[in-house]
């Protein structure tokens, strides 16, 4: 391989990216306008979720049933003037996504010792949201079954509502999250949002590198002169590697600066393994664009290939253990999946080379496979 | 019949055979693309299956290790309430250090401790602490890990509360606790494949909506065939409209063949609403989103910027579009974002459609969202186009 012809070939790639001011601004703009967008927009928090509360028993206690609803932040109430019969209407229109019912004799049931019954419906259209949701009432209700027997056993026996309560509470869980303490998900997000965004971005840069060559049949140059397939590839994609190792600083200031995410981990590890996975999703789209031959199908095949992956199967939205095999396999097979490791490592858990090398080697192995892909199906002298 | 009229008329039939032809030609250029066709169908066909049967959100199996610093009968007994479904316990580990090495290495997803002396405290009446430490690296399992836990915990806690008040367990019926009834509707099991089979064919089609006729103009205007187009004597419309017409037209099609023969068969998907309305929304929905991808098309000269700019649009609305982030969660500038983003009431038509029967009249202001941004859209286009080549 010949240097001064791959940085021929480099400096010609810079010159049409430069040149081409929309392109050359959109390269940039994307990733950072993606980043801030997700950033702020995107949280699997289920908060602040809308909530109607029918109250039919209308007493002391069942007002004291609704308000510790009403008072979590993670229900948004919307008001008691819906009716039971048709709690379906609002909930089909997405007014509301949970209804409680509280039946009539709730306080009566209560006083004299026995259980009331109260009817949660919710919405699973979204089914993770629900089972959350639902989480959230079982645990409020359970806090309200524990302070009702406790004042029913104090004023049974005598004792103390706080002694009451200490009785019918023996065992208590403590509960710490590790990795993320607070479960904030922007602190878990941020980190991953730099890997999806390197996974989109990249591959649509590249794809219509070759491709377009071909239709437009400079390309015939290329096969005309004395410039090796190496040379070409790799001087075709070296531009693209710089402009998103580029991103890879700004996205990287944008996460811990704006979104305030820690980064425990070495910068220059961190730097260098991006390195390798921008050179990755890079290569991506080389290879999108050596397989096929109209610029269209280069560029629905990228948003097929890439864009819908990585979000479902990158492990932003939905974690990898969660993925079935099928799923898991498309995973394993895009690079994403060994970033993430890399990214929480570095972030998160301030671990280095020697927790993370397999997942770098992985990164350089599929670096080289997609070049060695590309090389292979590059032809100088095409058949038709 | 006067002069006038026939004139009209045949004015009239010679417009519809231009757009007929037109479009014609349109179909013919996306069939003559075997590469494209193969990425529609794969599209609407494996692409909706794999992330139909590929994704569970729900916490399955969580390897769960155990610190028991008591080892008695009251620890095992608790311990052995973490089960599958939810949990399922890996072993125990002999101190702190091997479990949060365990969490380090993702063998592990939680560990359990038990303090000594767990079942004297218990007996002898005192508040006694369990701790668990979960790998929260993914918020969304962490909290359902936390929230199970919780839950088994507190029913053992009441039990024992009981037992210790002299209320025998099964006697929980006679005492004032609040039984809640839990009614999941639309999707009583939670099913995953349900949710996420309706939600991939709707950013198919996203996809292909926007980028489709983005392509599409722009390559003839890189090519110059537009220039041909427009020496000839069609108007501005008669070269856009037959372009929709035609990708409308494959984007249905391959509805129906992910809706029959993958979403229903394979998903068991239970369609209850009109099915008819889903795919007159569906086609007013494309025809709207394709004045998105023509805008795009407009206002690039080739297809790499053309690209870029439909991943800027595109990326956005499939992340935001309300099924993964509810608006009301979302702060108030990204949802006005969202509010804008025409796949975001298209995403509550199709739903409320498929999944909750929903008629018309409910999903009515869904419509006007997406008939007021599309016409937005498309007359944007159109007006772009215009100024540009006319």
């Amino acid at each position: 391989m010949n240097l001064r012809r791959t940085v021929a070939v480099a400096h010609k790639e810079v010159r049409e990216i430069i040149r081409d001011r929309l392109f050359f601004s959109l390269a940039f703009i994307v990733p950072a306008v993606l980043m801030v967008l997700f950033g702020y927009g995107l949280s699997l928090d289920v908060e602040k979720l809308p909530l109607a509360i029918i109250d039919r028993d209308g007493t002391s206690m069942s007002r004291e049933y609704a308000h510790r609803f009403i008072d979590s932040r993670y229900f948004d109430f919307k008001g008691y003037s819906f009716s039971e019969r048709d709690l379906e209407q609002p909930i089909t229109d997405n007014l509301i996504r949970a209804a409680i019912v509280i039946p009539e004799h709730f306080q009566k049931d209560l006083l004299q010792g026995r259980p009331a019954h109260i009817q949660t419906f919710i919405d699973g259209t979204f089914p993770f949201r629900a089972l959350t949701a639902k989480g959230y009432a079982i645990a409020i209700n359970a806090q309200i079954t524990a302070d009702s027997l406790a004042s029913y056993l104090a004023q049974t026996s005598g004792m103390s509502v706080a002694e009451a309560a200490a009785v019918f509470q023996p065992v208590k869980l403590e509960v710490r999250y590790l990795f993320n303490q607070s479960l904030k998900s922007i602190w878990s997000l941020a980190p991953k949002l730099i890997m999806v965004i390197l996974m989109i971005s990249p591959p649509f840069l590249t794809a219509l590198g070759v491709v377009r060559e071909k239709e437009t049949g400079s390309i015939y140059n290329i096969y005309a002169s004395t410039l090796s397939r190496g040379e070409y590839l790799v001087g075709k994609s070296v531009p693209y590697i710089v402009i998103s190792t580029l991103n890879v600083l700004f996205l990287w200031w944008m996460a811990t600066g704006l979104f305030g995410a820690p980064f425990k981990g070495s910068f220059v590890f961190f730097l260098l393994s991006s390195v390798l996975y921008v050179t990755c999703t890079t290569g991506i789209g080389v290879v999108v664009s050596v397989l096929v031959r109209t610029q269209v199908a280069a560029m629905i095949g990228t948003a097929i290939f890439t864009m819908v992956p990585a979000v479902l199967y990158s492990g932003v939205l939905i974690p990898i253990s969660s993925l079935s095999r099928s799923a898991k396999l498309v995973a394993y097979l895009l690079p994403g999946m060994y970033y993430t490791n890399i990214v929480m490592g570095t972030f998160l858990k301030g671990v280095g080379f020697s927790a993370l090398w397999r997942d770098v080697l992985v990164l350089l192995i599929y670096a080289m496979l997609l070049f060695s892909i590309g090389y292979a199906f590059f032809r100088k002298r095409p058949n038709s | 019949m006067n002069q006038a009229q026939l004139a009209a008329g045949s004015r009239v039939i010679i417009w519809l055979r231009r757009l007929r032809v037109m479009t014609q030609k349109e179909i013919l250029q996306l069939s003559r693309d075997k590469v494209l066709l193969f990425l529609v169908l794969y599209a609407f066909s494996a692409d909706i299956y794999n992330a139909g049967s590929g994704v569970t959100l729900q916490l399955k199996r969580a390897a769960t290790a155990v610190h028991d610093l008591d080892h008695s009968f009251a620890s095992r007994e608790l311990m052995g309430r973490f089960q599958p479904p939810h949990f399922s316990i890996i072993g125990e580990v002999a101190n702190e250090a091997a479990g949060l090495q365990l969490l380090d290495r993702g063998t592990a997803m939680a560990v359990i401790a038990f303090p000594p002396q767990f079942q004297r405290d218990l007996l002898r009446g005192r508040t006694v602490t369990v701790q668990m430490q979960v790998d929260a690296t993914n918020s969304v399992l962490g909290f359902l890990a936390s929230s199970y836990a919780s839950e088994i915990v507190g029913e053992y806690s009441l039990e024992a509360g009981m037992k210790r008040a002299g209320l025998s367990p099964g006697a929980q019926l006679q005492a004032p606790v609040v039984l809640n009834d839990y009614r999941v509707w639309f999707n009583p099991n939670q099913r995953d494949d349900w949710f996420m089979s309706i939600s991939e064919l709707l950013n198919v089609i996203t996809a292909f909506a926007i980028l489709l006729p983005a392509a599409a103009l722009v390559r003839e205007k890189e090519r110059g065939t537009i220039e041909q187009l427009l020496v000839s004597p069609l108007t501005a419309f008669q070269v856009l409209f037959p372009k929709i017409i035609s990708m409308t037209a494959v984007i249905l099609a391959a509805t129906a063949i992910s809706v029959f023969g993958i979403l229903q068969p394979l998903f068991e998907v239970p369609l209850r609403g009109s099915l008819m309305l889903f795919f007159a929304v569906t086609m007013l929905y494309v025809f709207c989103i394709a004045g998105l991808g023509l805008f795009i098309g407009t206002v690039t000269r080739n297809l790499s910027q053309a690209s870029m700019l439909a991943i800027l649009t595109l990326a956005p609305m499939m992340f935001l579009s309300g099924v993964w982030t509810p608006p009301e969660a979302m702060p108030a500038l990204v949802r006005y974002a969202m509010y804008i983003s025409p796949l975001h009431y298209y995403v509550d038509a199709s739903y409320a459609i498929l999944l909750k029967g929903a008629g018309i009249n409910v999903i009515g202001h869904s419509l006007v969202g997406i008939v007021l941004l599309g016409g937005l859209l498309f007359g944007l286009g159109l007006w772009r186009f215009r100024s540009q080549f006319a």
